[in-house]
């Protein structure tokens, strides 16, 4: 049985391990998708929706943190 | 997908080993339980019985035939846009709205597949992520993966499984929420061996183990009769405490199918069964499907393919015995940036 300090050094590297896999699985299959596609899509196409997207993600954001709104 | 590729073993020629010299190795000791087992390895090959299929595909037909996988209610949307055919990558924007059941969400996800890996992942708009990965190390070792994150960390859920298929059975193993630290979770073994070239028999074992203090150890039993022209399936899956599920599906015709589905429940406390039948029919660019239960409810399912990147659904059900009702609008709308060519589709001459 491993020692309580073992126990909690792998629940640790679990719940990092978890998080990882929460925010990065989606932009993962995204990079794979792009980098391995054939015909490979140009990006450039996605720049515009890309910026109206973060444009609208910052509004909204600061709208939720500003005293004002 | 490299999960649901099942060839169709040819009865391989067989070899009639000739006498083996005795060559100096370490494994002359033990050498005759390894020609015991390769005699018997060759006269089970001999048999040629067929691969029965996995346990998790076990009522596949029946599924596929019935709606309850496919029923929605309100009205929803789907947008795909397929970026490459193959390998295959794909994105998907859901929208639900009105359902009586569910709130309203949006969903986003994405799809890459090649011969080998199968990598899925969506994320809702609360946050909640859903992920699958299959990987098939040979033709008949697949890995499969799949967890579900939410925010709330008594919501999330971790499923890693094996899968082996044999010549002539299939072997899974898998665990739910497996803790290293302290072996918690729930594991599940399931063994599903051909007997005859119609009828599989098998077993699956679930151990749950929700603290390190108890634990719990559950047997149910399979049975598969498919068929020699394979166009009906009946499936029997029995727990000795009382639970019995009974399915039987048939082609009627190329368009037509039909399935029926019994569960019986009956514990000490509680007694319950429940019965339905439905029928599934394919036409040249719609998909029809309608069922009947023994709880009242009597449900249809249309799907028409106007164009082929553009589908209408209309989901209805109506509930007798509680006089409810419920009816659900959905169009499917699929683009690419793909021209015909490269989607490996002959343009009309």
């Amino acid at each position: 049985m491993p020692s309580e300090e073992t126990k909690e050094r792998i629940s640790k590297v679990i719940e990092v391990g978890r998080t990882v896999l929460h925010y990065g699985w989606i932009p993962l299959i995204i990079y794979v998708g792009f980098t391995r596609s054939n015909p490979q899509p140009s990006l450039i196409k996605y720049v515009f929706p890309i910026l109206l997207f973060l444009f609208f993600a910052l509004t909204v954001s600061f709208r939720l943190i500003s005293p004002l709104a | 997908m490299a999960s649901t590729s099942l060839p169709e073993k040819d009865v391989q020629p067989v070899f009639h080993a000739p006498p083996t010299p005795v060559v100096p190795s370490y494994f002359n000791p033990v050498s005759p339980f390894f020609n015991a087992y390769d005699r018997f390895s060759s006269w089970r090959a001999d048999l040629g019985l067929p691969h029965p299929g996995s346990v998790e595909n076990l009522q596949k037909e029946v599924k596929a035939t019935h709606l309850s996988n496919y029923i929605f209610d309100g009205a929803r949307a789907d947008l795909t846009k397929s970026l490459s055919m193959n390998p295959l990558f794909q994105v998907t924007h859901s929208f639900a709205l009105g359902s009586q059941t569910a709130p309203s969400s949006y969903n986003f996800g994405a799809v890459f597949a090649n011969q080998t890996v199968f990598m899925q992942g969506s994320v809702d708009h609360e946050g909640s992520i859903s992920a699958r990965f299959n990987q098939g190390w040979s033709a008949n070792n697949v890995f499969k993966a799949q967890a579900q994150l939410s925010q709330q960390p008594d919501q999330n859920m971790i499923q890693l499984e094996h899968d082996y298929q044999g010549q002539d059975y299939n072997a899974n193993i898998k665990a739910i929420n497996p803790s290293p630290v302290n072996l918690t979770g729930i594991y599940v073994g399931s063994y599903l061996q051909s007997f005859t070239k119609n009828l599989a028999l098998g077993v699956e074992a679930l151990y749950q183990r929700p603290t390190p203090q108890n634990s719990e150890l559950a047997l149910s039993y399979l049975a598969k009769y498919t068929s020699t022209d394979k166009n009906w399936i009946a499936t029997a899956q029995v727990q000795p405490s009382g639970i019995l599920q009974a399915t039987y599906w048939q082609r009627l015709s190329e368009k037509v199918e039909v399935a029926a589905d019994l569960q019986l429940l009956s514990a000490p406390t509680r007694r319950d069964a429940i019965a339905t039948v439905g029928a599934k029919y394919d036409f040249r660019a719609a998909t029809f499907r309608a069922q009947v239960d023994s709880t009242g409810k009597v449900s249809a399912l249309l799907e028409q393919r106007f164009v082929p990147a553009f589908a209408f659904l209309v989901a209805g059900e109506i509930d007798h015995f509680k006089n409810a009702a419920k009816v659900g609008v959905g169009v499917m709308i699929e683009s690419t940036t793909l021209t015909p060519e490269e989607m490996g589709m002959v343009p009309p001459p």
